[in-house]
């Protein structure tokens, strides 16, 4: 594998290194080549634009998988799809670079997508709000939600795009855009401070109040000529403090009177609305109860209380991004494989892929991730066997394409290095003295009742396990430092105490995968039984 | 000068080779398939299709995760020259966000010869870090982060590991994260918005079994050609290096020093004690050499201990261990003694010293750590009162007495009893 990437030429590159931090002229970057490709209208595909299903996970098993995937020879969608991909050419990556190129290219997480599918319903319901907000120039707030690797960023670049579209047919006047990475904030009031910044730069910021007071002072008031501002929030999540005040009054923000803030945040917690309303909510109600007294009253007094009232009228609008279905991922990876004019992927290959990463967590980045790395597995298999013998380039045309495509096994391998845990593999490569002190911590906790042990207990049954095949104990000084290199790659946890017999231990590793592990060992199959 | 020895040459040689890991890691390049090829693909192919990714190095302490991994990077240093910048962390010292954005801040200075300031603010280190990113990418040029205790920047919130993962995920960067772990789960701690954006890719370090042990050996230990070492020499060296390697006595050798602990630190260092031990006027290995470096590098403290014993001071742990055995509540010097006298009575010896030297032998017990009080208090009492409790395991001792040159047959026999 290294000399494959020894044989191909780089484009002769000057000597940049100096012109680093000074205005570097834009040079011709290998992806502006495949821009002009991706530049073509591409085709639609009529399967398009399925309603965001609910995740439900399918709890097939691979085997099962297959046998579904090769029983669908008659089904028109099977049909549909290999028709798809026997118009194009063929793939042969081991004789052109660029086309594996390309193809790694098309499915890397960061390559900018022209269309994006799948998600065209949430798009045009955030995109809906933004405009009714922008036409009454009224404030609003929006809360989008999902787990990781669902599309949120993407949606919201895509929005933003065809709002400014938008804008400039209808020549309104657009609003300022002020995108916000939470984590990147130092101090969680800082958001307040980029927002007045980006807003009013004109206005001098006064040090005795706080920026958060300069907003709320700001849009109580009636100020002709304020433009908009469109916030968006990203990974909300960084902001949340135990009495989440600064979320609270972020959202506030928007409820003022004289409020010119389109509020957009982006996190992972679904309930993170609902939680900020009802403790808004329950905030008031305590304050209440302190002066009324009794529960009637405060019920009584809250319901024409404002505070409450426009907390239950702020409830900012949902948008769930649920997470990706079998068919969405289909959708998606065969979208991206278009820019690519071979068929790569046999198409139960993408079937397998799409039904076990929808299963596991419906995350797209992995299901690229999966892909990338059967690719890789491909060309891998195809070096070796290409260093075997040069009797494969007389095969037939047509086996060599069909052998060029990634198959299902390529994709299998490709799943199990990404969802294996390496423990096994470990366990079966540990030195024998310390697959001896993992055989005998399984054995003194299998009985069930107790899950963690001194040092001096594990070193009597280690010694008696060593004393059952004649190979010396070691002392437990050794043992002890054993432990702790058990205990530094995660296998055993070991506890602190003054002294070393004392030491509490416990398996941080499932008892069955070392069981599982040692099976190959028939001492360790005779005594584990 | 006169001719040097040649042994010695050839040791200097075999010693300078085992102390460089660049030569001893160039081994693990040579094979097809091995984690250096594949760790070394990885990140030339994002140099070369300026993607980004990422990967995750594990394997127990000691089995050569870093020093593969400087090897790659050098080799791609010379291939690629100009278009590869390093920046390295280490989880015990940048854990923290502010530290990490400074480290980078600087390293990055330093290789650009920029101005580098220690009064920049956190958020005009991330601004920056940003724009290096931005810059490097239009450049063509590859950042490789390496990460080491990959584990402890997962400590918190993971702002760091966030925030570099998620600027590989736009077109505009050329970023390569590596992280080199000891943690086979160092992956699972990531939270959950981290881990989506890693690539997934482990590369597992495991140790080499004993056939790769014969192969390594070979790689270090056969002399090559050097204008300091006469021809036929080298040839007799190399010749019954070779004999020696491929014997049973090497492999049992090597078994026995596998047991505990088999990563390639470990080897290496019995490999340099072997070589120390060459005999120069023989001129080359012999398996002896072997069989005497393996003790010194498998010590045994207590042993070592125990052979300096006087027989006195053997009876006296003797004594304590019959008193474990019988599960004596309280063992204390006088309870010591009240087993020692007891000997004389069941088996006719004459062996019988007096009080004061017993308690002087039982002194330098305690000195020399064999035997110790089992607690701090009663600090105020002499030392025959307190309870003292013996710091030795009943096998260590039974083989203690078999390896002391005289040891009266009596103690093996009170040994017995209780076996």
């Amino acid at each position: 594998m290294p000399a494959f990437a020894a044989l191909r030429q780089f484009p002769s590159s000057d000597p940049t290194s100096e012109t680093i931090v000074a205005v570097t002229p834009r040079k011709t970057r290998l992806r502006s080549d495949s821009d002009a490709a991706i530049g073509s209208p591409l085709r639609k595909s009529p399967r398009l634009c399925k309603e965001g299903t609910p995740h439900s996970s399918p709890t097939a098993s691979i085997r099962k998988c297959l046998k579904t995937s090769l029983n669908l020879s008659g089904s028109p969608q099977k049909k549909q799809l290999s028709e798809d991909f026997v118009e194009r050419q063929n793939w042969n990556p081991r004789v052109d670079e660029t086309q594996r190129r390309a193809a790694n290219e098309a499915l890397h997480v960061s390559t900018a997508q022209m269309n994006v599918v799948c998600r065209e319903n949430e798009q045009n319901r955030i995109l809906d709000f933004c405009k009714k907000c922008i036409k009454e120039e009224k404030a609003g707030s929006l809360y989008v939600c999902g787990c990781p690797g669902t599309g949120k960023t993407l949606s919201m670049e895509k929005v933003k795009v065809m709002l400014a579209d938008w804008e400039n047919e209808e020549c309104i006047q657009y609003p300022d855009v002020l995108p916000i990475n939470c984590t990147s904030l130092a101090n969680m009031n800082d958001i307040f401070s980029k927002i007045i910044e980006k807003n009013h730069s004109g206005k001098k910021r006064s040090r005795s109040t706080s920026s958060l007071q300069q907003l709320q002072n700001l849009y109580s008031q009636q100020t002709p000529g304020m433009k908009m501002i469109l916030v968006i929030a990203d990974e909300l999540d960084y902001l949340i403090t135990r009495d989440r005040a600064v979320l609270h009054d972020l959202f506030m923000l928007t409820t003022l009177p004289f409020s010119k803030c389109i509020l957009l945040g982006v996190a992972n917690a679904i309930d993170l609305a609902d939680r900020l309303q009802d403790e808004s909510v329950l905030l008031v109600l305590e304050y209440l109860f302190l002066i009324c007294r009794t529960t009637l009253e405060t019920l009584i007094v809250a319901c024409f209380h404002p505070k409450v009232v426009s907390s239950l009228q702020s409830k900012p609008m949902v948008i769930t991004f649920c997470a990706y279905s079998k068919d969405q991922i289909i959708n998606i990876l065969q979208e991206r494989l278009r820019a690519v004019p071979y068929t790569v992927f046999q198409p139960q290959a993408l079937e397998l892929c799409a039904r076990k990463v929808a299963a596991a967590s419906g995350d797209m980045r992995k299901a690229l991730a999966v892909c990338r790395s059967a690719i890789e597995i491909l060309i891998g298999d195809s070096m070796l066997s290409s260093l075997d013998g040069p009797e494969d380039q007389h095969k037939p045309a047509e086996n060599v394409s069909m052998s060029n495509q990634v198959r299902i096994d390529h994709v299998a391998a490709a799943l199990s290095k990404v969802y294996k845990s390496p423990v096994v593999d470990t366990i079966i490569s540990l030195p024998q003295h310390q697959q001896i002190i993992l055989c005998s911590a399984v054995k003194l906790f299998r009985g069930g009742k107790k899950k963690d042990t001194t040092l001096g207990e594990l070193n009597k049954y280690y010694v008696d396990v060593c004393k059952s095949t004649s190979i010396p104990p070691v002392g437990i000084l050794e043992l002890s430092s054993m432990c702790r290199v058990l205990d530094d790659q995660g296998i055993l946890k070991l506890g602190q105490s003054r002294d070393d017999k004392l030491r509490r231990v416990t398996l941080k590793v499932d008892g069955a995968d070392i069981v599982f592990a040692l099976q190959g060992v028939r001492f360790f199959r005779n005594c584990l039984q | 000068m006169g001719v040097e020895n040649p042994a010695e040459v050839a040791k200097f040689i075999i010693r300078s080779r085992i102390a460089d890991p660049l030569f001893v890691y160039s081994y693990f390049s040579q094979l097809p398939d091995s984690n250096y090829s594949k760790l070394k693909y990885i990140i030339s192919s994002s140099v070369t299709e300026a993607c980004n990714n990422s990967v995750l190095l594990l394997g127990p302490r000691g089995c050569g995760k870093t020093a593969v991994l400087e090897l790659v990077l050098e080799d791609l240093l010379k291939e690629h020259p100009d278009m590869i910048s390093v920046v390295k962390l280490n989880g015990l010292l940048h854990s923290d966000n502010n530290c990490a954005l400074k480290e980078i801040a600087r390293q990055v200075c330093m290789e650009h010869q920029l101005q580098f300031s220690k009064m920049a603010s956190f958020d005009e280190n991330s601004k920056f870090l940003l724009s290096i990113l931005r810059e490097c990418g239009l450049a063509h040029k590859t950042i490789v982060f390496v990460l080491e205790e990959f584990d402890l920047f997962t400590e918190g919130k993971q702002r760091l590991l966030y925030s570099l993962l998620d600027a590989m995920q736009s077109v505009s960067s050329q970023a390569v994260v590596v992280g080199v772990s000891c943690r086979l789960d160092a992956d699972q701690l990531l939270e959950k918005r981290v881990r989506s954006r890693f690539s997934h890719r482990k590369l597992l370090f495991l140790s080499s079994p004993g056939e790769d042990f014969q192969r390594l050996a070979e790689h270090i230990l056969l002399l090559p050609m050097d204008s300091r070492l006469p021809n036929d020499f080298r040839a007799s060296f190399n010749e019954k290096l070779l004999n020696i390697l491929a014997g049973e006595e090497f492999k049992g050798v090597v078994d026995q020093l596998c047991y505990s602990d088999s990563t390639v630190s470990h080897l290496l260092r019995f490999l340099f004690c072997a070589v120390c031990h060459m005999d120069l006027s023989s001129g080359s290995l012999s398996i002896q050499n072997f069989k005497s470096a393996l003790p010194s590098i498998q010590r045994q403290p207590k042993q070592e201990a125990l052979k300096d014993c006087s027989v006195l001071q053997l009876y006296l742990l003797v004594c304590m261990k019959r008193l474990e055995v019988k599960e004596v509540e309280l063992c204390n010097f006088n309870s010591i003694m009240k087993e020692y006298k007891s000997i004389p009575d069941s088996f006719q010896t004459c062996d019988n010293f007096a009080r004061n030297v017993c308690l002087r032998a039982f002194e330098h017990l305690l000195q020399r750590g064999l035997v110790s009080f089992q607690d701090n208090r009663g600090q105020g009492q002499s030392t025959e009162f307190r309870p003292v409790k013996l710091l030795i395991s009943w096998h260590e001792l039974q083989q203690g007495l078999q390896s002391f040159p005289s040891c009266p047959v009596l103690l093996h026999k009170l040994m017995a009893r209780e076996g």
